[in-house]
């Protein structure tokens, strides 16, 4: 019997039953990451996941998480184990602490299996800037198509059904989007939801602890877990968690689904808007109501430069602390500044220098109220619009991506005039701190794409809802990759 | 706004201490072009200039603070084992010029 | 006439047991890097707290410098590079200020003066460094101890002023219990500017700033030499540059800084990791009403209990001192005798045995037990410096012992006492018309009569009276 590709609760079943134990899952699990094919993995923590595993003997029937296995974007600080964001600059950088998620899960004894490959510093969409290159979709096997990030490590894992989880971080889209390129649910909890402490930041204002998983009930599950006050983050909010995995049904009669057909419109993939008419259908069938709203499309076409000024402005003071002087790598100079100038020239790569040199730019005195406070405001007036509609509506539902993954060369980070709507307004719902949600709900070939439910801050229970509602009727349950790498 | 140049990318650079190769700043002065373009999109956006800047993603305070009590301390060992060269449980750097 | 314009900015590091935005200790002087936490060394992923024994002294300290105080408290960053700041910014609040529009009034030479406060913030301290010939070594023990940043308006118009207003705000910090308020440790740290013009102009000069003075000396010394430089420039036309400039001990002159080119920009924005902190009414209300009292009110409430201005100033010199005489007068003894003892007897030991008051091994309920036996006229002063001395050199002898040693052999029947009375007196008629006369001195020579006859062995005070009584008969 294949134990490696269940989802959280059918594996926990499965040790509840003593089928099976974590040891023989561990091992598994790594004889199946080989030589890693997807280049999902910054570090394998071989020898600490089958010394955990050993020691788990009994199975707790209370506890989910008993003993199974997740990989961490190698974003998040990791105590004794290396955590470099994929960057150079963290060369040889070993954690002291760790962070809050991580304590979580291993109290609940689950097992780290490794640290995922991200977009360098998290600042990326597309699984190709991290110092060990780009990370595969493993739905291709031809190495053609990405699965986005920048979360992208912990993607491949988990669509390769390595993990039943994988946590990641969403600043913009960085995990809802690589969710629909993998055929997973991608969940970002509202903001303030899941302690930051020790998610090296990108951009605070916008940064979420989100996380992938095979199915609607393990995403609820494991904001249980992971939800709640933490002491070390100031911003962590104090409001009641609720057991989401057993408040949740399915039943979605009454929910009022709001459409964007401004966004909707921007998308130019005939395919898959159909499918996401067709599921349109499903709602409705389900006793939802289906309402399309309009929204300026000014606004919505200055998504994408607010995020990119904000998220850059604040990356530039965020990663200031890596200078060469306390950890991580130190290049030589004569003096403490050349010391932190050629370590940080050498560190970054250029695609990071240039989104610091937008930041540091956007900052200066002289330039800040028309760029930095003029994106802030900007994003108010859209947070504003949003939430205009999420006061109306339970939720709102669009595709996740225009299409599936796009091909590697498709798309560049360098920054292009031609923005679109359609592949960057996932951002709303990190500067309105919703939770969002993408779930599998297609493929194209045999890749699949997702769509998005998002609603209004701290309701989270409601896209969890509905999302649970189209899983079941959609069946797209437990998807994962079986395809060999050529 | 200050105007966008080779030289000024070079000073916002080097103040956020680092440097790039001739060609990145020619193809970065190519980007700003782009996003003066964008802002000023966003600039000419109904009511956008009225309205308040937005720190945090919904309106939030709180009135909890920790209490003055020493706690998590780590090991000076811990402290400084990522530095590259520590002297006398202090980390190392040239000369600094006051 | 020209004079100089000031405006001062003081730095004062808080001794509150834990740092601004991270639980480690402070402790000044410990083993280099023992006190951090991972925020303290700016790992990646750490995250800000906001210490509420930091929020508590700021808001004291803002009541006492009479300012308007911000009930939801916010915080922004301070970005620049530098080898002793570990996270490439400074938590502070340079939006929002916690206070703002306070101000100071205290008197000198030349009268009183009330200078404005412009605002009020906290802020994190940086790394400590220490300078070799050839490196420089980084302790992070200090990084991220709580500041609080005065900037006084620019209303100072002499170095003297200056000097009064940092000791003032010295005082304040120090009876608040907020700092140690020493210029010499760098827990009271200086940054001034000064420009100069002629008296009664409404232009301002051209302003030079002069950053990190480490004593009010220094401060009056590079007050004066600004002054005298900046006006020996606009006598002789040389331009008065706008810049930082270095204060050279040695040659007690300032000097411009090596170029640092143009301004550092520092790019402020809002912190996105604290959210705002409302304040409540009554966290502040109860901050306020908690806080110890500050000198100038110990010094009205002195004069008011009897105290001699030359007394009372003494007493709020000094903080430890005024709380050591405030323990004495709490057990009920006169402010008066309790002054004389702290400024007399005991000073003279603290220095003879050259230690603060804060080391000084009597209690304040020792002296104040000493004290009473004199008041109730147990002991006389001779004999209460002597029991002092003993006790000094053996704390552990009981003050009532001593007292009831000399008290031995006492006479202590009244009838006794009366018996020798009548003998003094019936030897001595001429005193007898002498005091009925009016003449004080003749009760006085009696009383000393009495002493003699007994060899002191008599309750001053009883025999007071008696002899009073007695006299009254005659």
């Amino acid at each position: 019997m294949d134990y490696i590709h269940l989802t959280i609760s059918e594996l926990h079943e499965a040790y509840v039953a003593k089928k099976v134990t974590p040891l023989e899952v561990v091992k598994a699990v790594f004889e199946e990451i080989g030589d890693d094919p997807d280049n999902a993995f910054e570090y394998l923590c071989k020898d600490e996941a089958i010394s955990q595993a050993e020691k788990l003997k009994e199975p707790q029937k209370d506890n989910l998480f008993w003993g199974i296995p997740y990989v961490l974007k190698d974003n998040f600080s990791t105590k004794d184990i290396p955590t470099c964001a994929s960057s150079n600059i963290l060369d040889g950088y070993v954690p002291v602490y760790s962070a809050t998620v991580y304590e979580k899960l291993l109290n609940s004894d689950a097992i780290l299996i490794g640290k995922a490959t991200l977009d360098e510093l998290a600042m990326g969409g597309s699984g190709t800037s991290g110092h060990k290159g780009k990370t595969y979709n493993p739905y291709d096997p031809t190495l053609e198509h990405m699965i986005g990030g920048s979360s992208c490590g912990s993607a491949a894992c988990c669509a390769r059904g390595l993990v039943p989880f994988a946590i990641g971080s969403d600043t913009g889209d960085s995990v809802r989007k690589p969710a629909s390129f993998g055929g997973l649910v991608g969940f970002k909890p509202t903001w303030g939801r899941i302690s930051r402490y020790g998610l090296f930041p990108f951009a605070p204002s916008l940064d979420h602890v989100a996380y992938f998983t095979r199915s609607v009930k393990d995403a609820a599950s494991l904001l249980t877990l992971l939800a709640g006050p933490d002491k070390n983050d100031a911003t962590s909010s104090t409001r009641e968690v609720k057991d989401y995995a057993s408040i949740i049904d399915g039943n979605i009669k009454g929910y009022k689904i709001a459409v964007i057909d401004e966004i909707l419109d921007s998308m130019t993939d005939k395919e898959v808007v159909d499918r996401f008419n067709e599921t349109l259908e499903v709602l409705r069938s389900l006793g939802a109501s289906v309402h399309h709203v309009h929204m300026d499309l000014d606004l919505l076409k200055a998504i994408y430069p607010t995020y990119n000024i904000i998220s850059c402005a604040e990356a530039t003071s965020n990663n200031a602390n890596l200078d060469g002087i306390k950890f991580g790598l130190r290049e030589k100079g004569k003096t403490y500044e050349e010391i932190m100038t050629n370590t940080r020239t050498t560190g970054f790569s250029q695609l990071i220098k240039r989104r610091f040199v937008i930041g540091g730019y956007s900052l200066l005195r002289e330039n800040q109220e028309d760029l930095f406070i003029g994106a802030q405001r900007c994003r108010h007036l859209i947070v504003d619009k949003f939430n205009e509609i999420l006061e109306n509506y339970d939720v709102i539902y669009l595709p996740a991506s225009p299409s599936c993954a796009s091909k590697f060369n498709d798309k560049s980070d360098v920054l292009s005039a031609e923005y679109l709507i359609c592949d960057n307004y996932l951002a709303y719902a990190n500067f309105g701190g919703y939770p969002s949600l993408t779930l599998p709900i297609g493929f194209k070939g045999n890749l699949p794409y997702g769509g998005n439910f998002t609603s209004a801050i701290f309701t989270e229970e409601k896209v969890l809802n509905i999302s649970l509602a189209l899983e079941n009727k959609l069946g797209y349950y437990n998807l994962y990759a079986k395809g060999e790498k050529k | 706004m200050k105007e966008v140049n080779i030289d000024v990318l070079k000073n916002v650079a080097n103040s956020l201490m680092f440097d790039m190769s001739e060609d990145e700043y020619r193809l970065l002065e190519g980007e700003f072009n782009t996003i003066i373009k964008q802002m000023e999109l966003i600039h000419n956006i109904k009511g956008v200039n009225e309205i308040s800047p937005m720190t945090f993603p919904y309106e939030v305070t709180t009135s909890t603070l920790r209490e003055d009590e020493p706690s998590d301390v780590i090991s000076t060992e811990d402290a400084l084992k990522n530095a590259k060269d520590v002297i006398e449980n202090q980390i190392r750097i040239p000369r600094v010029l006051k | 006439m020209l004079e100089p314009v000031i405006g001062l900015e003081i730095h004062i590091e808080m001794k509150t047991k834990s740092k601004m935005f991270s639980s480690a200790p402070v402790n000044y002087g410990d083993e280099t890097n023992t006190n951090v936490t991972v925020y303290d060394l700016g790992f990646p992923g750490v995250l800000p707290t906001v210490n509420k024994g930091a929020v508590i002294n700021a808001i004291r300290v803002c009541h006492a410098l009479h300012m308007e105080i911000d009930p939801v408290l916010r915080f922004d960053r301070k970005n620049y590079f530098y080898s002793d700041l570990p996270k490439g910014y400074q938590i502070t609040q340079y939006y929002k200020p916690i206070g703002r529009n306070g101000y100071l009034t205290f008197n000198t030479s030349t009268g009183e003066h009330k200078i404005e406060i412009e605002r009020l913030h906290i802020e994190e301290d940086t790394a400590k460094q220490l300078h070799s010939y050839d490196c420089t070594l980084i302790d992070y023990n200090r990084c991220g101890t709580p500041l609080i940043e005065i900037v006084s308006k620019p209303q100072i118009h002499s170095s003297e002023e200056a000097m009064k207003y940092i000791d003032e705000i010295r005082s304040i910090v120090s009876f608040l219990d907020v700092s140690d308020g020493k210029m010499e440790e760098g827990s009271l740290r200086c940054d001034v500017n000064i420009s100069i013009h002629e008296v009664g102009s409404e232009k301002l000069g051209t302003k030079v700033e002069i950053k990190n003075l480490n004593s009010i000396m220094n401060v009056q010394k590079v007050l004066d030499y600004e002054f005298e430089r900046q006006s020996k420039c606009l006598e002789t036309g040389e331009p008065i540059i706008q810049e930082t400039r270095r204060f050279d001990e040695t040659s007690r002159t300032t000097q411009a800084m090596r170029n640092k080119t143009d301004a550092v920009d520092y790019k402020y924005y809002p912190e996105a990791n604290i959210i705002p902190i409302s304040l409540d009414q009554a966290f502040i209300d109860d901050a306020i009403k908690t806080s110890n009292e500050l000198a100038s009110s110990k010094l009205k409430r002195y004069l008011q209990c009897g105290l001699s201005e030359y007394d009372a100033n003494i007493l709020i010199s000094d903080k430890d001192l005024s709380n050591y005489f405030d323990n004495i007068v709490k057990n009920g003894v006169s402010y008066k005798l309790s002054a004389n003892w702290l400024i007399g007897d005991v000073s003279a030991a603290l220095n003879k045995f050259d230690i603060p008051i804060s080391q000084f091994p009597l209690t304040p309920a020792q002296i104040a037990e000493i004290i009473s036996l004199i008041e109730k006229g147990e002991i006389n002063n001779k004999q209460g410096r002597e029991i002092f001395a003993k006790i000094l050199e053996n704390n552990t002898l009981s003050i009532s012992e001593l007292a009831s040693e000399f008290n031995k052999g006492m006479i202590s029947s009244s009838d006794d006492l009366l018996k020798i009375i009548e003998e003094v007196l019936d030897e001595n008629e001429q005193s007898i018309i002498d005091y009925k006369a009016g003449r004080d001195k003749a009760l006085g020579y009696l009383m000393g009569q009495v002493m003699k006859k007994t060899g002191g062995k008599v309750n001053p005070k009883d025999t007071n009276s008696l002899l009073l009584e007695e006299l009254k008969r005659r």
